[in-house]
């Protein structure tokens, strides 16, 4: 039997529990579901609640104080004027420190070939900016690091190379930062400086690395705006008054449009341990393989999703999730913790990286799992604690892949 | 005077000429003909090399190292030989190895024995016996043929079980597509070998002419 290899697994937080229990208060609380909806919901949740506790081994909350409070935020009955005032900071204050969660674990692969990256502010001239990216690599792991380390620098190049004053449309700006990306990945080889490290798979034959790739789904989240760009079937789902939005389409050979295109270009997809493009490999859109151009294209599908009152979050995160954890669920487990850990504290910084990415680090033996976080940067308990429990969903689900996962508040002047 | 024998044409799909099907049909015939029976695939591909014969057979040799020139392994392991410890990496029919494959692919190991190793004729074959994939009873055979000094032909051919659910049509496209992209790697390894060789080999330049 594989093992899960997951530390954080064997010790989970208390709050991860209370989490639960938050999910089940609020799916019981929902009233304007029908009867049907709301059994199915429970129904879910009480698979979520024996699914968590057989991974946390852990007891049912014993706080009803706290029970009793979360029954009333998840009832959304009106708060007292006081609570309102100490809870409500600023909507200016609330976007300068983006509130974010993350986990990226090695699961029951062999090795880790996810990669995360997460870049505050990166874009210097125009601010509040943040960058989000979630690399599921195949083959190999180094199209997957390659992206974490350059793709938010292309993207900000190709977003300040419009004219003085005129902004590139962001459609334009990620086809050409993934074509840019796929381009730099297929070129490595021969533009690998003396200092970097050779790649294991290069030890073997080098100069030919086409047969490692890497999904692709990045988020740019701008005070007004969620652009998202997605190749491979990694995916972002934002939860907008408690109903998931799908903001990427997963591009799985089989897809309808996907087989036209394939079979348009000359390629074949057979089902072989699932639908594959020539039989060799499950998605049909990625950063890398090029021994299965044209047929495998890294050219993303972008959306531009404006933001509003009713967003809660942004999840982005690899297929080792998305192929156990449907996007309600997914959504129901976040908001339950975002009830649970109460309103984010106003403009107040965290002291250091949440446990969950320290963790991700620590896993690989060093190899950061992910990038752009320091200790510096603010980060979110509600959001850590969801990352980690839709991790952890994951694993008791017996994903059979890595599995990496980005949670981003969006609520707005709570 | 005897009537000259009609050459028969090349197997389409192939991409020989005649002539040079004509060169290798008996290498054909010896070594690369299956009985398919029914639930059963076969097929026969084949790579120009612009290189000695000698060194791509270096290559396709390796038993023990097949991912000099094969794609989507990770790592592979020859399992020790009770019956002959004194020398653990001599290759002889009947050793295993233990292929681990790359990620993303569907299969994760593969365990395959050594059939032939005919250093003479320059003859390589493989049977998968075990592992995790869905390539059941697959007998592959190898052969390094001269075109000319320069120029080798290298034939590959296999026969497999077709998988429940897929068709033969499937089975050869998955296996073929493998096999042709492993074919094309040890065209460039071979080339890259022969090349570095003849550098090796040619003779220093003679000494310039001291002018006193």
């Amino acid at each position: 039997m594989a093992e899960i290899c997951c530390e954080e697994a064997m010790s989970p937080p208390a709050t991860a529990t209370a989490a639960v229990a938050a999910a089940v208060s609020a799916s019981a609380a929902a009233a304007v579901s029908s009867a049907i909806d709301r059994r199915r919901r429970r129904m879910e949740m009480r698979r979520i609640r024996i699914a968590s506790d057989l991974e946390l081994q852990a007891g049912e909350d014993g706080r009803p104080g706290k029970r009793q409070r979360l029954a009333r935020t998840a009832s959304g009955a009106p708060r007292p004027d006081e609570d309102s005032a100490s809870e409500r900071p600023s909507c200016g204050r609330t976007e300068e420190f983006p509130r974010y969660g993350v986990t990226a674990v090695c699961g029951r692969r062999r090795e880790m070939e996810d990669a995360v990256s997460i870049r505050p502010d990166f874009l210097p001239a125009s601010g509040k900016f943040h960058f989000y990216g979630v690399f599921d690599g195949h083959g190999c792991s180094h199209v997957a690091t390659t992206c974490q380390d350059r793709m938010h620098e292309i993207v900000a190049e190709e977003h300040n190379k419009g004219a003085s004053g005129e902004v590139a449309p962001w459609r334009d700006v990620m086809e050409k930062s993934f074509a840019r990306m796929d381009g730099e990945v297929g070129n490595r080889a021969s533009t690998r400086s003396d200092d970097e490290p050779a790649c294991p798979c290069e030890q073997q034959t080098p100069s030919r690395r086409d047969h490692a790739g890497s999904t692709a789904v990045v988020a740019v989240v701008s005070p007004t705006q969620v652009v998202v760009a997605n190749a491979g079937d990694s995916r972002a789902v934002i939860s907008r008054a408690g109903v998931p939005v799908a903001l990427s389409v997963d591009h799985k050979p089989d897809r309808p449009d996907e087989l036209e295109r394939i079979e348009a270009a000359g390629g074949r997809v057979i089902y072989w341990d699932g639908a594959r493009v020539l039989g060799v490999l499950a998605m049909s859109r990625a950063i890398g393989d090029g021994y299965l151009k044209p047929y495998v294209t890294s050219e993303p599908e972008v959306t531009v999703t404006e933001r509003t009152d009713d967003d809660e979050c942004l999840i982005l995160a690899s297929d080792g999730l998305w192929d156990v954890v449907t996007n309600e669920m997914a959504c129901e487990v976040v908001r339950a913790c975002f009830h649970n850990n109460g309103p984010p504290a106003p403009a107040a910084r965290p002291s250091g990286v949440p446990s969950s990415a320290e963790a991700a680090e620590t896993e690989n033996g060093g190899a950061a799992s992910v990038k752009g976080i320091s200790k510096a940067e603010s980060s979110d308990k509600a959001c850590s604690d969801a990352a980690m429990l839709l991790t952890k969903l994951a694993l008791a689900r017996r994903s059979a892949d890595n599995v990496s996962v980005v949670v981003v508040d969006l609520r707005r002047g709570l | 005077m005897e009537q000259q024998e009609e050459v028969p044409p090349p197997p389409a799909g192939l991409g020989l000429t005649a002539e040079e099907y004509a060169q290798v049909r008996a290498t054909v015939e010896a070594h690369h003909r299956y009985a398919v029976g029914p639930g059963q695939c076969s097929s026969l591909l084949a790579q120009r090399i612009h290189a000695p014969p000698a060194a791509v057979w270096a290559v396709v040799r390796r038993f023990d190292c097949p991912q000099v020139y094969k794609h989507f392994i990770r790592s592979c392991v020859l399992r020790p030989d009770p019956h002959h410890d004194d020398n653990g990496n001599d290759l002889r029919p009947g050793r295993l190895r233990e292929v681990s494959v790359i990620s993303g692919l569907p299969a994760s190991t593969s365990t395959e024995r050594l059939d032939l190793l005919d250093d003479a004729h320059r003859v390589f074959g493989f049977t998968i016996t075990g592992g995790e994939h869905r390539l059941r009873n697959y007998r592959s055979v190898t052969t390094v043929s001269q075109l000319d000094e320069i120029c080798t032909l290298v034939l590959e051919s296999y026969i497999v079980d077709v998988p429940d659910g897929n068709t033969e049509d499937d089975t050869r496209l998955f296996a073929d597509t493998v096999i042709r992209l492993n074919l094309q790697k040890l065209k460039s390894v071979s080339e890259a070998n022969a090349n570095a060789a003849a550098a090796a080999a040619a003779p220093p330049p003679p000494p310039p002419a001291a002018a006193e």
